[in-house]
């Protein structure tokens, strides 16, 4: 998949810095700008939840962030696209992952953000671990989809 | 080789990264069959986590080369 150099993939340890990415996706081609920025919950299934901790594969995770940049330039009539997701320990309250998306008109921005939030919570190697006042968990995920007996298939055909 | 484990698998086999022999003709299941009869308990993970090489997931059956990496995964919860 072709990389879009305006686009920017970022893990960071520190603040995301949610303006910076916003200013790096404008254009005077573009109409929309769409932005999600998830940020953390002061509870989980009804725990009081004092901070998190995330940690990423990170090699991975940043090959996964720009497939997904890849793939909603393919899929939506968008312009660029801004991804960051933020390791280490978070607050409530602070931004964990933020996305903007520019496009010429608004329907595509939203799509595509909505595609790309969907795709990382998906498939990009990231974990939080969740701290109660009674100890930690590692929180329920999702299992990526993983291309299934490729190797059996070349071998048979 | 090298051997990634990450979210609750590193805290059950009691690190994130180990460096292996590998058997030749080894697939990834035989990989993870090495580590669980090092890590027993590693066994009923095995239904719930996905694998890698070389940063791309990998299904079970997928041959390795010794200078390889591959990653243990648990479900992802990023976002």
């Amino acid at each position: 998949m072709s990389i879009h150099p305006s686009d920017s993939i970022l893990l960071v340890h520190e603040s995301i810095d949610a303006s910076a990415l916003v200013g790096s996706v404008r254009t005077g081609g573009d109409g929309a700008i769409v932005t999600f920025d998830g940020c953390v919950r002061n509870q989980s299934h009804g725990r009081r939840t004092l901070y998190l901790d995330y940690e990423a594969y990170e090699s991975m995770a940043l090959v996964k962030m720009r497939e997904i940049a890849a793939e909603v330039h393919t899929k939506f009539q968008i312009d660029r696209v801004a991804l960051a997701h933020r390791l280490g320990r978070l607050e409530i309250g602070e931004t964990s992952v933020f996305i903007a998306v520019s496009a010429p008109h608004r329907a595509a921005a939203f799509e595509a953000c909505r595609y790309a939030i969907d795709t990382l919570k998906r498939s990009v190697p990231i974990w939080k671990k969740e701290y109660f006042e009674d100890g930690a968990v590692w929180a329920d995920g999702e299992l990526p989809p993983v291309p299934q007996d490729t190797h059996t298939r070349k071998s048979a055909s | 080789m090298k051997v990634l484990f990450f979210g609750g698998l590193k805290e059950v086999v009691g690190g994130a990264e180990e460096f292996v022999e590998l058997k030749p003709g080894s697939r990834i299941e035989d990989l993870f069959a090495q580590f669980i009869s090092r890590c027993p308990e590693l066994a009923r993970f095995r239904s719930s986590l996905v694998a890698s090489r070389n940063q791309e997931f990998a299904a079970w059956s997928t041959p390795l080369d010794s200078g390889d990496e591959v990653a243990f995964l648990p479900p992802v919860s990023g976002g």
